[in-house]
């Protein structure tokens, strides 16, 4: 019965929607029946061509209760000076109120207005209108005749005479599109999606035991949630959080977009667009990417060392509990309008400045918690991966994914407290007004520049790195080989982690920074193409060297491939000091990070996600509905960014709320073809938008009804193959002779560890591999 | 846990004493009137004050981390001392780049960044 | 276990939440918001209350190794509070990044002082470092040194109370006795240092009658905020920036300032400063220093009353270590902004 009312209830719903849908049906009351009643009798059977009346006196759009004066006239048709009568009008409007002027008019009712008898021999009226005061479209219909003034008949002769019709409609004042307020908007697909996820968690517990769907059952097993200590469901919380804010942040693009859409658009005040691209760079790298990352290390480490969980659980579930509530400070302020905005960066003075809304402080407090969170899940992986790694595995033998996480969390971990320290320095400017920031008293705005960035370039390495890891999990494992040149992806990954560091002052070329240091951050960006280029190639040599399978996740690194060697190239136009000149603040800057963030790190994950999935959770994925994914993302994916270089060399400039085109060579405006190209970037950027509903789609539909996963489907080598799928809580292998336990390494890699390089004998020195270290104490 | 001795003694009440006389040696330096060695080295008094203070923090921070911390004669010390030492590098670096950049680098720039000296 | 911990969690975050959301002026809010945090730390600490107390889990104590090199058989306690250490290092190198480039990049007080370039009555920006004030007079330094010698001393017994749990063949009430009075002490130093900050920094203490001479005859030394060093100080004056002080004997007489004085072209008079910058950095460097003490302070009071009944013993005692190494670096920092940020 209960799903019977479900359905009814689900029926009615769709009636509701499509009601409110439907237009309000409305027609002309009077009609032209109502004007031949009036007096102007049978003035010709159908409109003439030749007669042609015009209603002046109304705006493009009106304001509120405010009073027109309307002049209502025609011209042609029979009429002549000198006529006895000349013609006859009658006016309809939807909306607001008619009233006349003189006594050659009269009003019918509020909605109608005609012609008096005194009126009969004139060609124009004026008539009053006022606009309704709330907003509303409003359709005026005029009916005009132009008559002979001939007499033949007891109610004026009508032969000879004609008529025509003429509709206006009309639109209210430009603030009426705040009845779609994008926070409004924002806040009801926000509500709505995370309605969607709690209707899905009653969904998932009702599916894995429909007899005892009730509170007794269900708030055990929520609790469990809550607290959980084990790695794998902190990693799929991670996922949810992630995914969920994913979406969020998607949502705002698309808002962003539909505001970019046409030239000069209102739908976005400039003060609602810098809350808008404010928050979706922060939902993205903070609340989306870093989450996405830990849900991954956080299955997958444990899982690839062979141990058991990670060495401090309960920081770990500390640090993940620590991110919703950042989350709620980040958007706090948001729904009543005044969210942060000041841009992720939260440049210095403009963060702390009064002019910023009082949602910045929050911002900034909700950064302080993640930066914390960030710092316990640095300490916690840092620790498992250098103490609980299966005996036998020395650091060169930790698969590539653990190394990209090993170096990732190296550069979180050192660089955050940066941040976190310019974070309290505004906080403490905001709330207590120290003067950290503060111009006046000789505060150094460059300052936080300087912190922010000494933390904000490892940062954007933080989220490509894990994904190089994951790219190379699934090009070996779809290759059929190991890795090529593992030694040198993990020099490669190391390179990049210490040149993360020193090359941050690239994002400060044109904010007068000292000329030595912009000089020498210009030689190390340019230095950051090498170990990538290394990276790329062993990644192209790996599958020169395999033979390809083509699934899902193979596509998607692939993909990536193509969209990061892409952004990696666009972004080698920046090192250079007058390049970097020419292009900053520019659309070809939005084009270069999101080809390496959205084409590196999204794509990225997504390989991930098709590639572990079946380990997660013990379901395939179906293929069919992923290719499909991948072939729309991909496509409508470059046609989303691939413009906007072309765009930025145009001249378009980020963080602006709107852009005007012109035909002429004008300083700051553009060619008329961005406004075409915005239009497609914006449709595309829909299409990718929706395409990864796909995904969901898929997650949903094979939880329910698809194959049990093996334990091994793709044949990967790596720990996380040895236990079953999904993994029971405290992770057991399946060891070769067969039983169950925690698994140790032998003989992998045996050709890398017996040819150590310079650098490797090197590191070798410092890192005293198992077998040494037991020979000394043995 | 301490396996040794400094002199014959216990090292954490030497180190102690240590501590407490380099820590004397520092308020000594800046109360004293040290004019004169200042004039003698054709520098400021602040300038000496500032390399005695430093020179004196460094030996007592080694003291603390090698002793009190342990990072000096236990089993694990050697690669404890290089995770402590880990981030030696990025300290450098953030001291390099962010604390000792002239806030007012643009209105000094060096005479050949300047336009109009293409020439030289 | 896993509910009292998930209560930790909820609260902390919540209580974190709450603590940021509030004005200053919304105190029952704080003192809630800490209470929550307080709450979850109880809970947290009432899983390790009665750990290796009276032997009674002495086969549950379980302190896991580290299995992989080169860590190998480290405990993993111990390198996570290095790894720990780590990031506190580069907190602190940002503080003082900070420092250092306020420190050389505004002119210095006394530079702008001496060289003339300034009137009566309008401030000029400028370094004042705390240490001018504070290194001027012996009592000025007092509380900064006493402070020096407390954490010292306190470093060092925190070490003798580790001594002493790990010792094996003292007997039990012996070794009690011992831990709990090393720590209790660590313990009354540390509450020492934040009491004589707060005096520094809030309150002030008067002079000995005999020693007022010492003090420039004041018979009062006037904490830091009475002398007007304060974030909002944007028109700063100090005795030893007017030119009447002392009849001017103190301005050097190779100054810019006293050639125009000299040639009648600096009408004199007392400089103006805004030096908020220069407070700022002082007080929160320091005051983030304090914060960790006070962060020691709470660990301190948890695990002083564990030892009085007895919760240290050889088998448990690197609970005392690990905390000691976290004590020591706060130490350590100490060792660095003492002479920088006081003497210098």
């Amino acid at each position: 019965m209960r799903i019977s009312r479900k359905k009814r209830l689900l029926i009615g719903l769709v009636l509701v929607i499509s009601m409110l849908a439907m237009p309000s049906a409305q027609s002309l009351p009077g009609g032209i029946s109502g004007v031949q009643e009036s007096g102007c009798n049978c003035h010709g059977a159908v409109p003439s061509d030749s007669v042609a009346g015009s209603i002046e006196g109304l705006p493009d759009s009106y304001n509120y209760s405010e009073v027109y004066n309307l002049t209502l006239s025609f011209e042609g048709g029979p009429s002549q000076p000198g006529n006895v009568n000349q013609g006859g009008f009658h006016l309809w409007a939807s909306e607001g109120e008619l009233s006349i002027l003189d006594a050659t008019t009269q009003l019918y009712n509020a909605n109608e207005v005609g012609h008096t008898e005194a009126g009969n021999d004139q060609t124009s009226w004026d008539v009053i209108w006022t606009a309704p005061a709330t907003d509303r479209n409003v359709e005026f219909v005029l009916h005009v005749n132009s008559v002979n003034g001939n007499a033949d008949g007891a109610g004026g002769g009508t032969s000879g005479d004609m008529w025509s019709k003429v509709s206006v409609s009309l639109g209210g004042p430009i603030e009426i599109l705040e009845a779609a307020d994008p926070f409004v908007v924002l806040g009801v697909l926000i509500l709505v999606t995370f309605s969607l996820l709690v209707i899905t968690l009653a969904y998932v517990f009702y599916r894995k035991d429909p007899d005892s769907f009730d509170w007794d059952n269900f708030s055990p097993w929520l609790a469990d949630w809550l607290t959980t200590t084990d790695h794998k469901k902190i990693g799929t919380l991670y996922f949810v959080a992630g995914l969920f804010f994913l979406g969020v942040g998607g949502i705002m693009a698309m808002i962003i977009r539909i505001q970019l859409s046409v030239p000069g658009n209102d739908f976005l005040t400039q003060d609602q667009y810098n809350q808008f691209f404010t928050l979706h760079g922060t939902t993205m790298i903070f609340l989306a990417a870093m989450p996405m990352i830990n849900g991954f290390a956080n299955w997958m480490i444990p899982l690839q060392l062979g141990a058991a969980d990670l060495a401090l659980p309960r920081i770990n579930a500390m640090s993940f509990w620590l991110q919703p509530f950042a989350a709620l400070l980040i958007f706090t302020g948001v729904f009543s309008g005044h969210g942060a905005d000041t841009g992720w960066t939260g440049y210095a003075p403009y963060s702390v400045s009064e002019a910023t809304h009082s949602g910045t402080t929050m911002w900034a407090a909700g950064q302080i918690l993640l930066v914390a969170s960030s710092t316990l899940t640095g300490i916690n992986f840092l620790t498992t991966m250098a103490v609980m790694r299966a005996p036998g595995m020395g650091w060169m033998q930790m698969p590539l994914f653990s190394w990209s996480i090993l170096v990732a969390n190296v550069m979180l971990f050192l660089s955050i407290p940066a941040f976190g320290v310019g974070l309290i320095q505004v906080y403490l400017d905001r709330v207590i007004g120290t003067a950290f920031y503060d111009i006046a008293a000789g505060g150094d705005p460059l300052l936080w520049s300087h912190l922010f960035w000494y933390f904000g370039h490892p940062e954007v390495y933080v989220v490509i790195v894990p994904s190089f890891g994951i790219i190379s999990e699934v090009i070996a494992t779809s290759s059929r080989r190991s890795v090529f040149g593992y030694r040198s992806m993990v020099y490669a990954l190391a390179g990049i982690g210490v040149v993360a560091f020193i090359v941050y002052g690239h994002h400060m070329f044109t904010s007068g920074m000292s000329p030595t240091l912009r000089f020498v951050t210009m030689l190390t960006t340019m230095l950051v193409a090498v170990p990538t280029g290394i990276k790329i190639f062993n990644w192209l040599m790996t599958m020169h060297g395999g033979s390809l399978v083509y699934r899902t996740h193979t596509l998607w690194a692939l993909g990536f491939l193509v969209t990061f060697t892409l952004g990696g190239i666009s972004g080698m136009f920046f090192p250079s000091i007058a390049m970097d000149t020419h292009l900053h603040e520019s659309y070809f800057v939005v084009a270069h990070f999101h080809y390496v963030l959205v084409g590196g790190t999204v794509f990225g994950f997504f390989a991930g996600i098709y590639y572990w999935w079946p380990k997660a959770t013990g379901k395939m994925l179906s293929e069919k509905l992923g290719v499909l994914h991948f072939l729309t993302a991909f496509v409508s994916y470059n046609a989303l960014f691939w413009p906007m270089h072309r765009l930025g060399v145009w001249g378009m400039t980020r963080r602006h709320h709107t852009y005007f085109v012109t035909t002429e060579e004008a300083l700051g405006s553009l060619p008329m073809e961005a406004a075409g190209w915005n239009m497609f970037i914006t449709v595309s950027g829909f299409i990718f938008f929706f395409s990864n509903f796909i995904l969901v789609f898929n997650m949903i539909v094979t939880s329910i009804r698809g194959q049990d996963a093996p334990d091994d489907p793709w044949g990967g080598w790596s720990f996380e193959w040895m236990t079953s799928s999904p993994p029971p809580a405290h992770t057991q292998y399946k060891l070769s002779d067969g039983t169950w336990g925690l698994p140790t390494l032998e003989d992998a890699n045996e050709h890398i560890a017996n040819e150590p390089g310079v650098m490797g004998r090197w590191f070798q020195r410092l890192m005293v591999s198992d077998e040494e270290s037991e020979g000394a104490s043995n | 846990m301490a396996h040794y001795k400094i002199l014959g003694q216990d090292p954490y009440w030497m180190n102690f004493y240590g501590l407490m006389i380099l820590t004397l040696i520092e308020v000594l330096a800046v109360g004293a009137d040290l004019n004169g060695v200042a004039e003698s080295l054709g520098t400021e008094e602040k300038v000496i004050t500032l390399w005695i203070l430093t020179i004196i923090a460094i030996p007592k921070f080694i003291m603390i981390a090698a002793i009190f911390m342990h990072l000096y004669g236990d089993e694990d010390s050697g690669i404890l001392t290089l995770t402590a030492l880990f981030p030696a590098f990025f300290i450098l670096i953030m001291v390099l780049f962010v604390g000792l950049t002239h806030p007012n680098a643009a209105s000094s720039l060096p005479d050949w960044c300047r336009p109009g000296n293409y020439g030289l | 276990m896993s509910a009292g911990f998930a209560a930790f969690l909820f609260t902390l975050a919540a209580a974190f939440e709450w603590g940021d959301f509030i004005g200053w002026t919304e105190v029952p809010l704080i003192l809630a918001s800490l209470g929550v945090v307080f709450f979850g730390l109880l809970i947290w600490w009432r899983q390790d209350w009665s750990y290796g107390v009276d032997g009674k889990d002495s086969k549950h104590l379980w302190e896991p190794k580290s299995a992989g090199s080169p860590f190998q058989n480290i405990d993993i306690r111990k390198v996570a509070l290095w790894m720990f250490l780590m990031s506190e290092m580069m907190v602190f190198t940002s503080l003082f990044s900070t420092y250092m480039r306020y420190r050389f990049g505004i002119p210095n007080c006394m530079t702008v002082f001496e060289s003339g370039e300034w009137v009566e009555g309008t401030a000029v920006t400028c370094f004042e470092p705390a240490a001018h004030l504070i290194a001027s007079s012996w009592f000025h330094i007092a509380p900064g040194a006493i402070n020096t010698f407390a954490l010292i001393i306190s470093s060092f017994t925190i070490v003798q109370a580790l001594r002493y749990a790990k010792m094996k063949d003292i007997e039990e009430d012996v070794r009690k006795r011992k831990v709990m009075r090393y720590l209790g002490t660590t313990w009354v130093l540390a509450i020492l240092f934040l009491t004589l900050k707060m005096i520094e920094w809030f309150i002030g203490f008067p002079t000995p009658g005999p020693l007022t001479d010492l003090n420039h005859g004041h018979s009062e030394i006037a904490s830091l905020y009475a002398e007007g060093y304060t974030i909002n100080a944007d028109s700063y004056q100090h005795y030893a920036y007017d030119t009447m002080y002392h009849d001017g004997k103190d301005i050097p007489k190779d100054s810019a300032l006293y050639t125009m004085l000299q040639e009648g072209t600096h009408p004199g008079g007392q400089m103006m400063a805004n030096i908020q910058v220069s407070a700022t950095t002082f007080y929160v460097t320091t005051g983030t220093h304090g914060a960790h003490v006070l962060g020691g302070i709470i660990g301190l009071t948890y695990m002083t009353l564990k030892a009085a009944r007895g919760g240290y013993t050889p088998d448990n005692a690197v609970s005392i270590e690990y905390f000691g190494l976290y004590w020591h670096f706060v130490d350590l920092v100490w060792v660095l902004v003492f002479p920088f940020f006081y003497l210098y």
